[in-house]
């Protein structure tokens, strides 16, 4: 059955693919954050520790989050859209891409510090969303 | 002339006389009998290894140092015995404030996990499609020739400094080797990208050299810390997300998200490291804003240079997307200087002026 998108199985979904593509994750080093994904007016929290996603919620949580990716529902399924097409984000989707100049998705924090552990892993961050690729989604 | 050691070991009786006792088995074994504190250290988490902050405990511990280090001034490690007759190295960097941060030693644990070789890891051949002449291209490599230059400075700065400081802070003086390492590997990155297939060098810039020249120069490392680990790579890792930005194919996404990521563990260093001194001496925040007061001059001069603001009019097609980079980026390095304890940096700056002046 297909796993719909947003939803926090869709964050499961990726979780275990950072255990089933260790490798790949591995090879990228380090990752240690808790970060957003605020999907529209939906807010998922990906904790990231070592090398694999550790754990994915949906809602405000108790931890603090380093930092949020914001987007339209649309921009975010036109990502995760580019990435099944092709096999990984394409130039015009990729999460620096979309987060620089003309902000489709913004980066929202509270200090500098957790800004600035989005480029510290976003190859690693990459990768995670690029999974998508390997998923059966719905996307609505 | 060279260091000469106040013995003349080789013709030391005493030495000549313990190396023949002890070749017939006849071992004093002195040095079994004192030892550094018991240590039973291990990983706390299999998945890093043994790392340094799992090691960091007990007399070993940085905790324990003092702000400022008088009892040791030998290359002798932090917790080792230290017995009488140990030369001095000379170190200048004495105090704790001067240089620490409580998360150097976890950042050079993620600077070697996170390492990348250009040679190899680079997608090289994707450049193949390119054309040479395309002003766009010609634009890329000069903002390369510019990244190869700000990455050797970096090296030299780290390398200029990592040597005066004193052995007991061996967490900052590893940070520091892996940033000489960090900034070899832009320069190395940018130098291949510039080169390959018919590619060129482009024209170094005055303006860049002068900045750089303020930051390599800058009188105590403090000062050092600020203009380039808060500075200059404010601008570097702008200019890594900007470089992925305009990739059209798979080499320079690479290289620019690998600049950025490289480029955010300089940011990290040196912001908890300004905070940090300005928490434990505030009187410093006034020199270190005079010492950015001219670095930011030099700022000016580089973000006004034709070989950096033309190539990047050539990729984002007008100069207001290039005024609009600038601004973004002046505001983020703000936001830093003020989580690193130097909130005023936007009305000292001469930045923004210089942002108002483009904008016409």
């Amino acid at each position: 059955m297909a796993t719909p998108f947003p939803s926090l199985a869709f964050f499961q979904a990726l979780q275990q693919r950072t255990k089933e593509a260790s490798d790949r994750f591995e090879r990228l080093g380090y990752c240690d954050t808790t970060f957003g994904v605020r999907i529209g007016d939906r807010l998922f929290r990906v904790a990231f520790e070592v090398y694999e996603c550790t754990a994915v919620g949906e809602g405000d949580g108790d931890e603090a989050l380093d930092f949020v990716l914001a987007g339209s529902l649309e921009t975010w399924i036109e990502m995760v859209r580019a990435i099944r097409e092709n096999s990984g984000a394409d130039a015009a989707h990729t999460l620096n891409t979309l987060t620089h100049i003309g902000d489709v998705i913004q980066v929202e924090y509270d200090d500098a510090e957790g800004y600035d552990k989005f480029f510290r892993y976003m190859a690693s961050l990459q990768e995670f969303f690029d999974q998508a690729r390997a998923l059966d989604l719905e996307l609505r | 002339m060279s260091y000469v050691a106040p013995k003349d070991y080789s013709q030391d009786a005493h030495i000549v006389e313990a190396a023949t006792r002890r070749m017939a088995g006849d071992l004093d074994l002195d040095w079994m009998a004192i030892r550094g504190e018991p240590a039973a250290y291990g990983p706390r988490d299999p998945r890093r290894g043994l790392t340094l902050d799992d090691i960091d405990r007990g007399a070993y511990a940085a905790a324990r140092l003092p702000e400022i280090v008088r009892h040791n001034f030998s290359m002798a490690p932090r917790g080792a015995i230290l017995p009488e007759g140990l030369p001095s190295l000379g170190y200048t960097l004495n105090r704790k404030s001067e240089i620490w941060s409580d998360r150097a030693a976890a950042l050079f644990e993620e600077g070697k996990s996170r390492h990348w070789a250009p040679s190899h890891a680079v997608p090289w051949a994707t450049l193949d499609a390119i054309d040479p002449i395309d002003r766009g291209e010609l634009a890329r490599r000069q903002l390369a020739t510019v990244l190869i230059s700000a990455g050797l400075v970096a090296s030299d700065v780290a390398a200029r400094w990592e040597w005066h400081m004193n052995q007991e802070f061996h967490e900052v003086k590893y940070l520091l080797c892996v940033q000489m390492i960090d900034g070899a590997r832009i320069a190395e990155a940018f130098r291949k990208r510039a080169l390959y297939g018919s590619g060129s060098l482009g024209i170094d810039s005055p303006a860049v050299g002068e900045l750089l020249k303020m930051i390599f120069e800058s009188d105590t490392y403090p000062m050092a810390s600020a203009s380039m680990n808060l500075l200059l790579f404010s601008w570097v890792q702008a200019l890594g997300r900007h470089f992925e930005f305009h990739a059209t194919q798979a080499a320079d996404g690479f290289l620019g998200t690998r600049l950025a990521q490289d480029a955010s563990r300089f940011l990290a260093y040196g912001i908890d490291h300004v905070r940090g001194l300005i928490t434990a001496r505030p009187n410093e925040a006034e020199v270190l804003h005079e010492h950015l007061d001219l670095v930011e001059n030099g700022l000016v001069g580089m973000l006004g240079a034709s070989e950096v603001i033309e190539p990047l009019i050539l990729l984002n097609g007008s100069l207001d997307v290039v005024v609009a980079f600038y601004a973004r980026t002046a505001n983020e390095y703000f936001t830093r200087c003020a989580a690193a304890g130097l909130p005023d940096r936007p009305a000292r700056s001469p930045v923004p002026d210089f942002i108002r002046i483009l904008r016409g």
